[in-house]
């Protein structure tokens, strides 16, 4: 009681952020584009889907624009034509064979099934250093209304950056893999009239497996070389949370690096501030997201999201627990790794840490 | 609890440090110039009821002998040094006043006699003349002097002379913690505040919650919301005039405030009797101190600290003569659970001499140096930097006033400014050389102006004041000024061309002539009606794309491509004064042009941005409103209510469809609340206790809702597509205060108590709503509400 006194009587922190019900005008349902090609392995994908009403996750479900013709065009005349994934519907994926080129300019079109045609903007692919090294770095952020703090990796890109032309970058995890540890020892099934007996019944297998992952980052990672133009750049590059199972022994990530256009880094520098927005007096007044898309039925359309495309490089570190200064606690499976999604007991070929 | 016992301990340890004060309410008369001898002392005489002259009442001072009967309209004049003394009101049938005064200026004292069956123990004095609303010709000045602030409920502790503006008609402040005063539909960067003369750019501290002037430097202060005197000129709103208090010319003396955020201590007196005062105050907050003993990660690894000094030379060396030499600083750091601390200070000179050349010439001259410097610095472990920003602004202004006649009135002056920008500079501090240093061109202008304003009344009847002011501004190099291709929007990508220009040397220049006028039609003694025209020219911008005034924003001057925001404005006004001037009324209405306010493009990148002209569009701006105030000067019950209605509007036409907010049609302002409602009241239960209240209601500020949400890269988003198209919920909030002097009980607890409590119902009024995806939770709209809960505050204050 005492110590909350202090806290009202004393302390300038009194703000507070709760939800608010506030009556949002019907969402429109605009074309939203996402993806990127480049000069990386392919296949490379574009997703199409359709806005909806902002603040209710049942009035506004986004649904994929399915059975639209997608066609990449280069400069040179090239069509690649995507085809649409059977599982992911409104994914389109390019052949696998297909690489974008340096030096070259690329078109996005698009033709729905309603027989709207929407094009992009060429976005030009300009080259893109590689990353020289790859360091981590804990990182530990503080949660409201609980005692552990949450925490996580942070990977620090190291780029030679190339003096002579303004660069833009853009990193996006890529596939993860780490040694998953469960307790088959503790494994209890649940009790049936059969078996009422609630004592664990140790499976005989498999503490250890490889679990591969694609994690997405919640955050966006983009930079552009205005501070650092030609000198040998630390970046953070990517953030992989601590969730209690990842770094319990080692964990391996690849972590890519593209180049992309002034445009592109425009439009994600406003997706991140968007989606950083914490409700401080701070805070920037909302701006509209203007992508690269246009419609040609109707100029006035709006269309969301951006085109990408640009040049691509790699770089794949594994990280020990060890490497951590701090650790959540270790999760508990109790069960034969075996059962967890995405896991099996073989390392992946090229498993070398 | 340990932090509970410091604090009582602290308090308890000035109890007994200092004590005494004086047993009866002394009011000072009159505006200190120094003037020691020959201070006139008019006043009038009625019947507190009725309003009624009491005619061959007496005026007595018994310090001097001296005995006055008021004449046929009941007005009195008495003739005095500058002195104490203690004047006797007599009427038969009447209860005698006493009524103890300090002298030291011309002033006029309005005084309410009741017949002895009633008791009210009330007396009001006016600093100047009471019905000065009513004869003035000025139109929509107004001057609050601390004393009547005092009688406000107190925000945080103690007297807030930006939020006591904000509680009269056509001001208002954005949200709760907010800088700054929006003045009739401006912005913040739109006023002028100065301090002793000296330009002052940010005038808060903790971003708004605490104002940075001590209100006990503070004489008064004089808002200019409507016509403003030709002497002021720069900034397209209005001007805000601080006038710092001198010290005692007599004897020594100071007072003591402490409250649960901060505590200040003042001292003044006489360097050389008589001759020159010294007058010294200091405010500090304790609340890092408190942050930083909490156990709470969030909370410990949070600070926030601020403070301002004041240090006032008053030298009335004759009675023709007078030099005052002020100092302000004020200083604040702030860092909230992170790495990045950031800071701003302010620091002002002046040097104010005022001369009598004749009985019908007098000069006021006024030199002065200001310093607002401030940074953000990242201390996270990688990629450290800081980046520095400071502005200096020096200059000079002069004026000299000749009275032809009491109602015959020039005055002619001249100002010259020069101001200096460091709009940002980065510098690595970490260890690693991995970025790089970079720095904004920095910017230099001058700014000129001559003046012009005769007063003249025709009769009682009849006032008319007119004047001109002539604004020269000039941006000068050193520079690299890029020019852009013809028909395209200015961007990086439409740059051509730099043109480089040497130290000094001039870019542009802007000039032009502002005329003020205001006409004034008295019905008689208690109405009137009046009419004003007024022109202003601004050369300096805030370029802010936050709702209040950060450090991290930059202020700009007119360039090539940001023009000189320039503001046209029309004013009618009605005033009637009731019951012998109990109450005063007042009903303005104004319209407002705006021209070249900046807006921003979507997303502008404003930080460390060399060519703020690729981020920024001039945008059209109106107003117009309507404002209502009825004020009740004496009783036991005094306080005021004011209602506006007002717009404020934004417009955006450019050749370049991409550039368009809007669709170039009109939209609201980020301050624009059309309904403002003020309730204040004072009430004194006894001759040591008055509770106060204040309520204000507004209309909700706009905002941005999203039009849709689509996905991104695993990131719900919101896509916004008009601006300003929907309100937060109103806004309203009570406060309220009890003042509790203990008198004459002992001397260790001779002072003053004040208890306060802000939001006394607890409205969480929204600072603002955004819109968030985070995991675990649907895309939703959240509020962010800065005063959640009542929040209490103690102060105790002492005179010594």
């Amino acid at each position: 009681m005492l110590r909350r006194l202090i806290y009202i009587f004393f302390l300038i922190p009194f703000s507070c952020i709760d939800p608010y019900q506030v009556d949002v005008p019907e969402g429109e349902q605009l074309l939203t584009v996402e993806g990127i090609i480049s000069t990386g392995p392919g296949p490379h994908a574009i997703t199409l889907t359709r806005s909806a009403t902002y603040g209710s996750v049942f009035e506004g479900l986004i649904r994929p624009v399915s059975q639209a013709t997608v066609v990449v065009r280069d400069n040179e005349g090239n069509v690649t034509f995507l085809t649409e994934g059977t599982e992911a519907k409104g994914t389109y994926f390019t052949p696998a064979n297909f690489q974008a080129i340096v030096g070259r300019s690329y078109t996005l079109q698009i033709l729905t099934v309603e027989g709207k045609v929407y094009t992009s903007t060429p976005e030009r692919v300009e080259s893109v250093p590689a990353i020289s090294s790859l360091q981590v770095r804990t990182v530990t952020i503080p949660s409201n209304g609980s005692e552990a703090p949450r925490s996580g990796v942070q990977l620090i890109a190291e780029v030679n950056d190339p003096a002579d032309q303004d660069n833009f970058y853009y990193w996006r995890n890529g596939p993860a893999v780490y040694i998953l540890e469960t307790r088959p020892d503790l494994f209890t099934p649940r009790p049936t009239p059969q078996n009422p007996n609630r004592t664990p019944q140790p499976k005989p297998c498999c503490i250890q497996c490889f679990r591969t992952e694609i994690s997405n980052n919640q955050s966006l990672f983009v930079v552009n070389d205005d501070n650092f133009n030609g000198l040998a750049a630390r970046i953070p590059a990517s953030f992989i949370e601590d969730n209690g199972l990842r770094f319990v022994n080692k964990f391996r990530m690849d972590l890519k690096q593209y180049s992309i256009s002034q445009g592109a880094f425009r439009f994600l520098r406003l997706v991140k501030q968007q989606a950083e927005i914490s409700g401080s007096i701070f805070d920037p007044p909302p701006a509209t997201i203007r992508g690269n898309m246009i419609s040609l039925d109707n100029p006035d359309e709006v269309v969301l999201g951006y085109f990408m495309a640009g040049a691509e490089t790699t770089r794949r570190i594994y990280i020990d627990k060890n490497d951590l200064t701090f650790t959540q606690n270790r999760a508990i499976i109790p069960d034969d790794c075996r059962e967890v999604f995405g896991a099996t007991t073989d390392p992946p070929a090229d498993w070398n840490p | 609890m340990k932090y509970l016992l410091l604090f009582t301990f602290f308090i308890l340890g000035c109890f007994s440090a200092w004590a005494q004060t004086d047993a009866i309410k002394r009011e000072v008369v009159g505006r200190d110039i120094g003037q020691l001898k020959g201070i006139r002392i008019s006043g009038r005489i009625i019947d507190e009821i009725t309003g009624q002259a009491m005619v061959g009442a007496t005026v007595r001072i018994p310090e001097l002998d001296l005995t006055r009967i008021t004449d046929n309209n009941g007005s009195f004049e008495l003739v005095v040094d500058r002195a104490e003394y203690t004047l006797e009101f007599r009427y038969v049938g009447y209860e005698t006043k006493i009524y103890p005064i300090t002298a030291v200026g011309d002033g006029r004292l309005s005084i309410r006699m009741l017949q002895e069956d009633f008791t009210l123990d009330d007396v009001v004095i006016y600093g100047s003349d009471p019905e000065k609303n009513i004869r003035s010709t000025n139109m929509g000045a107004v001057t609050l002097s601390v004393n009547t602030m005092r009688e406000m409920p107190p925000f945080l502790g103690e007297v807030d002379i930006v939020r006591s503006l904000a509680t009269l008609p056509g001001v208002s402040q954005v949200g709760e913690a907010s800088s700054g005063l929006n003045v009739r539909g401006g912005g913040v960067d739109q006023n002028l505040i100065q301090f002793a003369g000296a330009p002052i750019y940010n005038p808060s501290h903790m971003f708004g919650l605490f104002t940075a002037f001590n209100p006990d430097m503070v004489n008064d202060v004089t808002l200019y919301k409507a016509v403003v005197p030709a002497r002021f000129g720069g900034r397209s709103s209005a001007i805000l005039d601080i006038l710092p208090k001198a010290g005692s010319i007599d004897k020594w003396g100071g007072e003591m405030m402490l409250s649960n955020y901060s505590g200040k201590v003042s001292l003044n007196g006489p360097l050389i009797k008589n001759k020159v005062s010294i007058l010294g105050g200091f405010r500090i907050s304790y609340i890092n101190w408190l942050l930083e003993s909490l156990s709470n990660p969030t909370l410990n690894n949070s600070n926030a600290n601020f403070y301002d000094g004041n240090l006032i030379i008053n030298a009335p060396i004759s009675d023709k003569n007078e030099f005052t030499y002020s100092y302000y600083t004020s200083y604040d750091d702030f860092a909230f659970a992170s790495d990045t601390t950031i800071s701003w200070q302010n620091q002002a000179h002046s040097l104010i001499w005022k001369s009598k050349l004749s009985d019908k010439l007098s000069l006021e001259a006024n030199g002065f140096y200001t310093l607002y410097d401030y940074g953000i610095f990242n201390r996270s472990g990688i990629n450290d930097f800081e980046i520095n920003s400071d502005i200096k602004d020096m200059g000079g202004r002069a004026h000299l006033n000749y009275a032809l006649s009491e109602s015959n009135k020039i005055t002619i002056g001249g100002e010259y400014k020069q101001v200096s920008i460091q709009p940002g500079e980065l510098i690595p501090t970490g260890v690693e050389e991995d970025i790089l240093p970079k720095k904004v061109q920095n910017e230099a202008g001058r700014e000129m102006g001559a003046h012009f304003q005769h007063e003249l009344e025709f009769g009682e009847k009849i006032g008319l004041s007119y004047g001109l002011r002539y604004d020269l501004y000039q941006y000068l190099g050193p520079r690299a000024v890029r020019s852009y291709q013809a028909g395209k929007p200015v961007s990086d990508g439409s740059a051509i061309a730099e043109t480089s220009y040497a130290d000094g040397e001039l870019i542009q220049t802007y000039d032009g002539l502002a005329p003020r006028a205001s006409f004034r039609y008295s019905f008689n003694k208690a109405s009137s009606i009046k009419l004003g025209y007024n022109k202003m020219y601004q050369f300096i911008h805030l370029i802010s794309n936050t709702a209040t005034i950060a450090p991290s924003d930059v202020w700009k001057l007119s360039d090539g491509f940001i023009k000189p925001q320039i503001a046209d404005q029309l004013s009618l006004g009605f005033y009637n004064n009731f019951k012998g001037n109990i109450f005063e009324t007042s009903v303005e209405v104004y319209y407002k042009d705006l021209q070249n306010v900046v807006e921003y493009k979507d997303g502008a990148n404003l930080i460390l941005q060399n060519h703020l002209e690729t981020e920024l569009i001039p945008a059209q701006g109106q107003s117009f409103g309507a404002e209502f105030y009825v004020k009740k000067n004496l009783g036991r019950l005094t306080g005021w209510v004011s209602y506006t209605y007002s717009r404020s509007l934004r417009r955006v036409i450019t050749p370049f469809e991409e550039e368009n907010i809007n669709n170039g049609k009109w939209y609201a302002s980020n301050f624009d609340k059309p309904h403002d409602l003020t309730l204040i009241g004072n009430y004194k239960v006894s001759t040591n206790t008055s509770i106060s209240g204040t309520f204000a209601y507004s209309t909700g500020r706009p905002i941005t809702f999203p039009d849709a949400k689509f996905d991104f890269s695993g990131n719900n988003l919101a896509y916004f597509n008009n601006r300003n198209q929907q309100r937060l919920p109103d806004f309203h909030r009570l406060d309220f205060s009890v003042n509790f002097k203990l008198k004459g009980t002992g001397k260790f607890y001779d002072g003053n108590w004040t208890f306060s409590i802000l939001n006394v119902y607890g409205r969480k009024n929204p600072f603002s709503i955004f819109f968030d995806d985070s995991p675990g939770q649907p895309p939703q709209a959240l509020r962010l509400a800065l005063l959640g809960i009542p929040l209490p505050s103690l102060s105790y204050a002492i005179k010594f």
